[in-house]
C-alpha cells in the first residue's frame, strides 16, 4: 500500500514535469531547445516506465525502457546529424547562387 | 524484519525524492536561462544526476532480483549516451548559429585562449601575493 501511494505519487509529479519539458518544446526558439526538450522528455518517460514496471509488477517492462533509452539517444544523435548536413547543404548552395551572380553581374559590366 | 522494510522504504523513497527534486531544479534551470547553450548545461547534468537517482530508489524498492541488473544496464548506458547526446546538441548549436558571438567569446585557436587564461591566472596570483 506504501509503495503503491509513492509509485502513483512520482508518476503524477513526472506528468506534471513532462509538460512544463513539452511547453519548452513548443516555445524554444532554437532547434536545438526542441532537440533538448525531447531528450529531457525521453528521460522522464523512462523514469515512468521503470516506475510502471515496479508498480505492476512486470519485469520486461525494464527491457522496453532499456529500448526507448537507446532509440531516444539514437534519434537525438541521428537529427542532430540530419540537421548539420541541411544546414551545410544550404549554405553551400547559397554560395554557389552568390558567385554565380556576382560572376553573371561581371560579365554584364563588361559588355 | 518489519524494521528492515521500513528502512528499504525510507532509504529507497529519499533517493526518489532527491531524483525529483534534481528533475525539478533542471526545468527550473532550462525556463530560468536565456541562451540554449546555458539552458544545455542545466539539461544535461539534471538528466545524468537524476534518472541515476531515481532509478537507485527504484533498485532499492525492487529488492535482489534480474529487475534490478536491467536497472543497472539502464544507468549504465545513460552514463555513456546522455552526454554523448548534449555533445552532439552542442555541436549543431555551434555549427548553425550564425550569431554565435554575441552569446558567448569565440576564439579562433585554442593556444590564443590557453595564453589568456595563463595571464588571468598570473594576474590573480599576483593579486593574492599582494594582500
Amino acid at each position: 500500500m506504501v509503495y503503491h501511494t509513492i509509485y502513483i505519487t512520482m508518476l503524477i509529479l513526472l506528468s506534471f514535469m513532462l509538460l512544463a519539458c513539452l511547453i519548452r518544446a513548443v516555445r524554444g526558439p532554437r532547434i536545438a531547445d526542441r532537440l533538448m526538450a525531447v531528450n529531457m522528455m525521453g528521460t522522464m518517460v523512462m523514469v515512468m516506465i521503470a516506475v510502471l514496471a515496479l508498480m505492476l509488477q512486470q519485469g520486461y517492462l525494464v527491457d522496453i525502457c532499456l529500448i526507448y533509452a537507446m532509440i531516444s539517444f539514437l534519434s537525438v544523435v541521428v537529427l542532430s546529424k540530419v540537421y548539420i548536413g541541411i544546414y551545410e547543404e544550404r549554405q553551400r548552395e547559397k554560395k554557389a547562387s552568390q558567385e554565380k551572380e556576382h560572376k553573371g553581374g561581371l560579365s554584364d559590366g563588361n559588355a | 524484519m518489519e524494521t528492515l522494510e521500513w528502512i528499504k522504504i525510507i532509504v529507497g523513497s529519499a533517493f526518489l525524492l532527491c531524483g525529483i527534486v534534481i528533475f525539478f531544479t533542471e526545468l527550473f534551470g532550462v525556463f530560468h536561462f536565456q541562451y540554449v547553450l546555458n539552458r544545455m548545461h542545466a539539461a544535461a547534468m539534471g538528466d545524468t544526476l537524476g534518472i541515476t537517482s531515481c532509478l537507485i530508489g527504484l533498485m532499492i524498492f525492487s529488492g535482489f532480483n534480474y529487475t534490478t541488473l536491467k536497472i543497472l544496464l539502464i544507468i549504465i548506458f545513460l552514463w555513456c549516451a546522455s552526454p554523448v547526446s548534449s555533445h552532439v546538441l552542442a555541436r549543431l548549436e555551434t555549427a548553425t548559429n550564425e550569431n554565435l558571438a554575441e552569446h558567448c567569446e569565440i576564439y579562433k585557436d585554442l593556444s590564443i585562449l590557453e595564453q589568456e587564461l595563463d595571464s588571468r591566472k598570473t594576474a590573480e596570483d599576483e593579486k593574492e601575493d599582494v594582500l
